[in-house]
């Protein structure tokens, strides 16, 4: 396998090789995801990010399999725990999905049915997977919002979905994916409807019960700041294809990416006052017309000769940290340390 | 409220200079009526409690907090989109709190808005040319109105040719840029930036924030910046107030503050901000949910969720007496930095040990 990276111990639990997501349109081809590659082992936090459009809830939700095949192309493989979830049958993929494998979503108001009350629905979701009575399942859901940190839940189930927070609301989803103790848990853009210090409660449980259950987290976000703080993996994504890989003080302290970079340096840092932002010139491709080469070439300052032909492997080039850039790994690190020194530079 | 009716004079000004806006004592409550032909008021949300501050010309005053504190609502009643309940509000020197729409039409000039939501701030069926040109058509006396919308648009990175086209053709931050144009066209003294990058991706977001730096430079513009984001609002201003619950909790110069917090809300908020350098940090974690504005906790509104409070009494479960029945004042702790805390944080106190119970 190309995606020779071994960073956190452990078996791989998903396992994701060379995945393509094509919708045919009246437009032409959106080629959502590209060729992707990587894993996620058990008690990791496996990061995602990029901005909107770059393919990282397609990945996901292809894995879950809720993608409708008869309106994409899909290749690739999805192998959880060895069984590919892309030719699994559709009954077989059911058991899986919200039992083994769990998601939550960005927005906690649009996944809660508003007429039934929170309890309900979570007891609904025992009782899909698990033979159980209503009472036991009851008892589970209690054990469960409680686990979460939501306060009096033997009285708080009874409640309907808009006597909730926006912060309760996402503990009660989390819960939900919880219920059958998964051991993938996908989390897409958990914590982007909450402010700063509910977004804090959300990662901190997010990280406990990682650690309580020994699962792995897929923490998908457009938020680097969130990404630097919780996990221990990170993947880069551009107009659906990985641009780089590595563990997170490898991908945020010795980036290997131009766009890597260019997005490191457009994001004001909170401690730091005065620092220019060099912003990437134009804006993300048209996922129809993604450029030829390297789909970054036409915003990268360092584009050279192949660039614009020739479509950069994604790969290890050395120190387990696979990238897809033409530029030698001599020249990034010197162009890494100039483009640091001259923001630095500019601050002062 | 017991220091309602005084007087404040101390709101974290910058010595010399006359303020362009002046906020003093501004309240704001929306009533919740029930009833069909008699509206019979049963509550209020305390959307902006007594909040005094100032703005100076040429300066970015960063107004953070988290939904539902009261950072828009401010903005609406700057700019007289909404009537304050009680309080003044000065522009230029000149009391607005009491003119009517007429009065103000003539002021609109001077203050102008960008909204957060680049889509439904635009109108679809119009092309850019009318949108950006809108105000002239409005305020009047311009005739060359096509020469100075595509002066405006090259200023703000637009090809001065996409005149006749519409918002749909254009990206999220391209219409951001139009949003933009809007608000300058009309020469304003103040712009006031309703989370104007927080629905932009982050490589947009860098170009957006560029592009309001550079032009306040060239035209010497004075900002209301709003955000929930910390770092952008740190990255963009020279001033910084904090709301929670619609006070402003703290005010100060975005140095300051950052660095030496004073209310121990702000700290919380901003060690719960990802830091982004790739490594954990303590974060205090503030326990529980902002209380409903409806019936916002007697004394300090913050004191039901405060690690200070706790540590004061040294027990989980008790607040201070004072903290619980009196609102603390928003009074200088240092040169130019305002806090309304009983008990302000000293300069590298932590905080830690209090929320970890």
């Amino acid at each position: 396998m190309s995606n020779a990276y071994a960073s956190p111990r452990g078996e791989p639990l998903l396992d994701v090789r060379d995945l393509k997501v094509h919708f045919p349109t009246p437009d032409g081809v959106v080629k959502a995801v590209d060729g992707l590659s990587f894993s996620v082992r058990r008690g990791e936090t496996f990061g995602i990010v990029g901005e909107s459009g770059s393919g990282k809830s397609v990945t996901c939700l292809t894995a879950l399999g809720l993608i409708n095949r008869k309106s994409a192309h899909i290749e690739g493989e999805v192998l959880f725990k060895g069984r590919d979830l892309l030719t699994l049958p559709q009954d077989e993929l059911r058991k899986v999905r919200g039992k083994e494998l769990a998601m939550i979503f960005q927005d906690p108001f649009a996944c809660l049915h508003p007429m039934y009350r929170v309890g309900d629905q979570l007891v609904e979701a025992v009782q899909i997977h698990d033979d159980m009575s209503k009472k036991a399942a009851r008892e589970r859901v209690v054990e469960m919002l409680s686990a979460v940190g939501i306060p009096r839940p033997r009285e708080r189930v009874r409640d309907y979905p808009h006597q909730y927070s926006g912060g309760m609301r996402q503990r009660a989803m989390i819960a939900m994916a919880l219920l059958h103790n998964p051991d993938v848990l996908i989390a897409d853009e958990p914590t982007t409807a909450l402010d700063v210090t509910v977004q804090a409660q959300i990662l901190e449980l997010i990280e406990r019960i990682k650690g309580e259950f020994q699962i792995g987290v897929i923490l998908i976000t457009h938020d680097l700041g969130v990404v630097a703080d919780v996990a221990q993996t990170v993947m880069v994504m551009y107009a659906g294809r990985a641009m780089e890989l590595g563990g997170r003080n490898e991908v945020f302290e010795r980036p290997l990416h131009p766009y890597t970079w260019g997005l490191l340096e457009s994001i004001p840092r909170v401690m730091s006052k005065g620092e220019l932002l060099l912003p990437i010139e134009g804006s993300p491709p048209s996922l129809i017309n993604v450029p030829a080469g390297c789909p970054f070439h036409p915003r990268c300052p360092h584009r050279f000769g192949p660039c614009d032909e020739e479509r950069p492997a994604f790969k290890d080039r050395g120190g387990g940290h696979p990238e897809a850039c033409h530029l030698t790994a001599e020249d990034k690190r010197k162009l890494w340390v100039e483009r640091e020194a001259g923001r630095t530079k500019v601050a002062v | 409220m017991s220091s309602l009716a005084e007087p404040r004079t101390t709101t974290g000004e910058r010595p010399g200079g006359d303020a362009l806006v002046s906020v003093r004592n501004l309240t704001k409550r929306f009533p919740i009526t029930r009833g069909i032909i008699f509206q019979r008021e049963v509550a209020r949300v305390h959307a902006v409690e007594d909040v005094s501050f100032d703005i100076f010309p040429g300066e970015t005053l960063g107004l953070v907090g988290e939904s539902g504190s009261g950072k828009t609502t401010t903005a609406r009643l700057i700019t007289k989109l909404i009537d304050a309940t009680s309080g003044s509000i000065a522009f230029d020197g000149r009391d607005i709190t009491a003119l009517g729409r007429r009065q103000m039409r003539p002021l609109r000039r001077e203050m102008q808005m960008i909204f957060q939501d680049p889509y439904s701030s635009l109108n679809p069926r119009q092309t850019i040319g009318q949108i950006i040109g809108a105000p002239y058509a409005i305020q009047g006396g311009e005739r060359n109105i096509r020469g100075r919308v595509q002066g405006l648009m090259d200023r703000v990175g637009l090809n001065p040719e996409h005149f006749n086209r519409y918002p749909h053709e254009f990206s999220g931050g391209q219409r951001q840029r139009i949003g933009v144009a809007r608000a300058l066209a009309l020469s304003p003294k103040l712009i006031i930036c309703d989370e104007p990058v927080s629905a932009l991706d982050v490589s947009i977001q860098a170009q957006i924030l560029n592009l309001l730096e550079g032009l306040q430079n060239d035209f010497n513009l004075t900002y209301l910046f709003i955000s929930h984001d910390l770092s952008v609002v740190r990255h963009i201003s020279d001033r910084i107030a904090v709301m929670y619950l619609g006070h402003i909790v703290e005010i100060g110069t975005a140095e300051e503050l950052y660095a030496n917090p004073k209310h121990p809300y702000t700290a919380a908020l901003l060690s719960a901000v990802p830091k982004g350098t790739g490594g954990a940090h303590e974060r205090v974690i503030l326990a529980g949910d902002v209380p409903s504005p409806i019936d916002p906790p007697s004394g300090c509104v913050f004191h039901t969720r405060c690690p200070k409070a706790r540590m004061v009494s040294g027990s989980p479960d008790e607040v201070p007496e004072n903290c619980r029945t009196e609102f603390p004042p928003l009074g200088e702790v240092e040169q130019r930095h305002l806090c309304a805390c009983w008990y302000p944080l000293k300069a590298g106190e932590e905080l830690q040990q209090a929320a970890h119970r």
